[in-house]
């Protein structure tokens, strides 16, 4: 039988949040690193206020060196991949030696990009591999508990980076539908009145993404006295 | 094939190796760091009769020690019949009285020993090391073994060589013949400390839950694990990582923010199996080593199959004359170190040292053993592309079910340093699978 | 033989709340050749999941966990004692002394000791010089050290050392803590029971003599207590070197062990920063003297 603790439910579930995070973040700035070759130079500020992160950066080649790559700078992707890759070292006995090394194959490869002129190529195999985490996950990860842990985290931070970039309605859409059907999977505690609530704003005219950020952001802050679903 | 050939996939090995993670971690000017530990493809191999030479001796060996462990905190007759002096045993580190009296499940202290042996150039093995509080290691040749499998099929194909895929399946029999009710758990530090590919390879193999001090809790004079849904599940077997002295703040340092309070005293009532048993340290202390073959002979009337090294005492006058007469040809080691600490050659002193060493061998006799230099049998490495002979020992893991098992593997460590004798992962040195032959 | 009536009252008090506080507690008198316990009573507060144990020096002891938010623990003992005349405990395995033949880190010598116990250690033993020892049977008194048979060879010895440990340190709380070593006190020159007792352990370790650390309580209102057991070979004679006398049946015995350490009345791990003060209130009395007062 599958036993897990509070500790590690909670780093299963950060471990898929900061794998898509990665992923998401990288398709995105491959997209501005395109425009920023030859056309905007300062697509970055922008992006930046879109990702809600502190625009530290001086110019567009400290913005690709930094956002990318420095490990120091709390809010780069090589940040976030560390993170994952701190989560994950610790879940070798749930999701297995064959999953696990998916990640370290990206950390490899985020080494590499950080050393190569062509970033892009290397940041693929960066893609490629947290891609194949997630294939690996599916495929050899007995425990659906486990399963349904890491995916929840994937389907709550894609919603909130989403709900960030003010993806159109339809996406959004998409990604709550299937994080409705996850998250009773799991049969972790989170607030239903919140769940309700996230439902309803999908379907507003105009989204408020502002709104859809706060509200995932504390589906799980569950207060004792409130209707909550699991255990 | 030529094991020289071997070579050839180095690299396919190496990225493997990398690829799964295979690191120790170790500290330097105190920031935490993964490194890959060194892998040299030739194994070292041993056929089949020596294997079972070794075999025989080390089982003998370990149910010695296990006798001896269970008789210090017992009915102490080995120090009544003065075949061992107290002053080894309660001046020596690893005692610790809290065990006094407390019997662990089965009566097995030393469930898994990793017992350090070299081979001299005339082919005779001694016994280095007993390691018997939390030997670490089996986890690399495993895995080692598995990738070397996968790059080059064909020579596990035309070699004989004894599967050592059993190794989680001895661990498992080792930990589920003392569980006392409930799930099996391996108990790490957490990531940062140095073995931490081994607990979460362990873990995964074995099939026992990977915990840390703050996921299992003592209730109702029992252990249980708490589910993220609140839920508690019975723990009867811990295979704990973490050492005598932090695992629970209650009866040991209570300074341990990494223990489980309590563990102990359930432990004390037989609600829970602790793997290795608390206390064992008193067997493995280097004054004690030299005591191992008489405790052969008086526990179970044998005669020791493997040697000590040739070891002097020199808490006895005899051996402190024939130490001062020959200083330069030992090598001294404190009894108190480990992980190779602690070591120094005689002809390796100056003048000045010596007479300090000296002076402080005269005051404190008891602190100090005295051993023959062995000539080593140097095996070869590959360094930088060419084969090189180096130091090398073999660390043999015998599990303890119902009767003692000798893994039929090991990790074989070598010095890449060609004037070094220390072989530890901690000082840079490498390891080599170990094959024993079908034949 | 008389029989004593004691209160044993320890409190803890939080600045702030605490929780998840884990205990153990060794402060339950028990039988033994010497005393025997009549209706013991234990009470804890707060209520707490737990159990009991003996440990490996034979001491009683409570453990558990207050999980619940609390400011003050208290333990209450309180119950009868009968306490022999004769205060020698029987040592039946001999060979198993031995661990209290050695040093602790608490009783460690260092030069001060050091200093103490050559000052000492040539001092003529034989009966013409000796006082005559109160508590231990005239036979042994008589007995000439020069034919050494033991027994009462230590017996002068442990009590020379006791004068010694007596004069070399002054009465006064406060100034060291439970986890000063011997050598520390004796080199402040005061501390309490449990530094004189450290003191004389020491010295008589020096001389591979097995000894052991008691804690216990004794007639009087106050703190408790602790002294010192000496083994000569075939009983544990106590000595208490905080008073400069033979331990007798108005002394009551807790636990031993090779220091305080091994007996410490509290041990405590909790979450939380508060600031904490351990009161411990002693009360032993005459059974007798109760009827005589009404």
């Amino acid at each position: 039988m599958a036993i897990l603790s509070i500790e590690h439910s909670d780093r299963l579930f950060w471990l898929g949040r900061y794998c898509e995070r990665v992923y998401t973040t990288i398709k995105e700035f491959a997209i501005r690193f395109d425009s920023m070759i030859e056309l905007k130079d300062e697509d970055y500020n922008e992006y930046c206020i879109e990702q809600d992160i502190p625009n530290i950066y001086t110019s567009k080649e400290d913005f690709i060196k930094r956002y990318c790559f420095d490990e120091t700078d709390t809010n780069s992707i090589f940040s976030n991949l560390i993170r994952a890759y701190d989560n994950a070292v610790v879940l070798r006995e749930e999701i297995g030696s064959e999953t696990l090394a998916y990640v370290q194959l990206a950390v490899y490869a985020m080494n590499k990009a950080k050393t190569s002129e062509a970033p892009l190529v290397y940041l693929q195999k960066v893609v490629d591999n947290i891609v194949a985490f997630w294939g690996m996950a599916d495929d050899d990860i007995d425990s659906e508990c486990v399963r349904s842990m890491l995916k929840l985290g994937k389907r709550v931070e894609r919603i909130d980076l989403y709900a960030r970039m003010k993806m159109e309605k339809a996406e959004l859409q998409r990604e709550m539908k299937r994080l409705s059907k996850r998250i009773n999977r799991t049969g972790i505690r989170y607030s239903t009145m919140k769940l309700a609530h996230l439902n309803y704003i999908m379907e507003m005219d105009e989204i408020p993404t502002d709104l859809v950020v706060e509200e995932i952001e504390s589906l799980f802050d569950v207060r004792v006295n409130e209707d909550v679903v699991g255990l | 094939m030529k094991e020289e050939e071997l070579y050839r996939y180095s690299d396919t090995v190496n990225e493997l190796l990398a690829r799964y993670g295979v690191k120790f971690g170790i500290y330097k000017n105190g920031i935490f760091k993964e490194q890959l530990f060194p892998f040299d493809m030739i194994p070292r191999k041993i056929g089949k009769d020596e294997f079972n030479y070794l075999e025989k001796g080390l089982k003998q060996r370990v149910m010695a020690l296990n006798e001896f462990i269970k008789d210090i905190y017992g009915d102490k007759k080995i120090i009544r019949d003065k075949v061992v002096p107290e002053e080894f045993v309660y001046m020596g580190s690893g005692y610790l009285a809290q065990c006094e009296g407390v019997t662990p499940p089965n009566g097995i202290y030393t469930h898994i020993s990793g017992i350090d042996l070299v081979q001299a150039k005339d082919g005779e093995w001694y016994i280095l090391e007993d390691n018997l509080r939390i030997p670490s290691g089996a986890s690399y040749p495993m895995i080692a073994r598995d990738i070397c499998r996968r790059s080059s099929p064909a020579t596990f194909k035309n070699n004989s060589i004894c599967d050592n895929r059993n190794y989680a399946k001895l661990l498992r029999k080792t930990m589920d013949y003392v569980n006392a009710g409930g799930h099996t758990v391996i108990l790490s530090p957490g990531r940062y400390n140095a073995a931490y590919f081994e607990h979460s390879y362990l873990a995964e193999q074995t099939g026992a839950h990977l915990v840390t001090g703050n996921e299992i809790v003592v209730e109702n004079d029992n252990l249980y694990f708490i589910d993220y849904s609140g839920r508690k599940e019975r723990v009867g077997a811990v295979y704990r990582r973490i050492s005598d002295e932090y695992l629970d703040p209650m009866n040991f340092n209570p300074e341990s923010v990494i223990g489980i309070p309590h563990i102990y005293d359930i432990y004390r009532k037989g609600n829970v199996a602790l793997i290795n048993a608390p206390g064992n340290g008193v067997a493995d202390d280097k004054g004690i080593y030299y005591f191992v073959p008489k405790m052969i002979k008086y526990y179970l009337d044998e005669e020791p199959i493997l040697n000590n090294a040739p070891t002097y005492l020199p808490f006895y006058e005899k051996d402190m004359e024939y130490v001062l007469e020959h200083f330069d040809d030992l090598v001294l080691k404190d009894v108190a170190e480990a992980g190779g600490y602690g070591v120094v050659f005689g002809n390796s002193m100056t003048k000045d040292e010596k007479e300090k060493f000296i002076g402080m061998l005269k005051a404190e006799p008891r602190r100090f053993i005295a051993q023959e230099v062995i000539d080593f049998l140097d095996i070869d490495i590959c360094d930088e592309g060419k084969v090189v002979p180096r130091k090398a020992d073999l660390r043999a893991f015998v599990l303890m079910a119902d009767e003692p098992m000798v893994w039929r593997s090991g990790l074989t460590r070598f010095s890449r340093n060609p004037d070094s004798f220390i072989v530890n992962s901690s000082q840079g040195g490498g390891f080599k699978d170990t094959w024993v032959l079908e034949e | 033989m008389r029989k004593l009536k004691f209160q044993y009252r320890m409190q803890l008090s939080f600045s702030k709340p605490v929780n998840r506080h884990h205990f153990t507690l060794r402060c339950f008198p028990k039988d033994s050749e010497r005393q025997q316990i009549e209706n013991q009573e234990v009470k804890i507060e707060p209520s707490y999941d737990g159990g009991d144990k003996t440990d490996s020096f034979g001491n009683l002891c409570k453990y558990g966990v207050v999980e619940k938010e609390h400011s003050e623990f208290v333990v209450n003992v309180t119950g009868t004692v009968c306490v022999n005349g004769s205060q020698f405990q029987p040592v039946y395995e001999k060979h198993k002394v031995g661990m209290f033949r050695y040093h602790t880190a608490l009783t460690k010598k260092g030069p001060t000791i050091e200093n103490i116990y050559n000052k000492c250690k040539d001092k003529d033993l034989s009966t013409e010089n000796f006082p005559y020892i109160p508590g231990i049977s005239d036979a042994d008194n008589i007995k000439n050290i020069e034919n050494n048979e033991g027994s009462i060879e230590v017996i002068r010895r442990a009590y020379y050392f006791m004068n010694v440990v007596h004069d070399c340190l002054e009465y006064a709380p406060g100034i060291t803590q439970v986890n000063t070593t011997a050598e520390e006190a004796a080199t402040l020159g005061s501390g309490v029971c449990q530094d004189y007792s450290h003191i004389m352990l020491s010295l008589l370790r020096m001389e591979h003599i097995p000894c052991r650390y008691v804690a216990g309580m004794m007639m009087g209102e106050g703190a408790s207590h602790a002294w010192v057991e000496v083994c000569d070979g075939e009983k544990w004679v106590a000595f208490d070197p905080t008073n400069n006398c033979m331990v007798d049946d108005s002394y009551i015995c807790i636990s031993n062990g090779r220091d305080a350490k091994d007996c410490t009345i509290n041990q405590g791990y909790f979450y939380g920063l508060p600031e904490q003060v351990q009161e411990i209130h002693v009360l032993v009395e005459n059974v007798e003297d109760e009827y005589t007062n009404i």
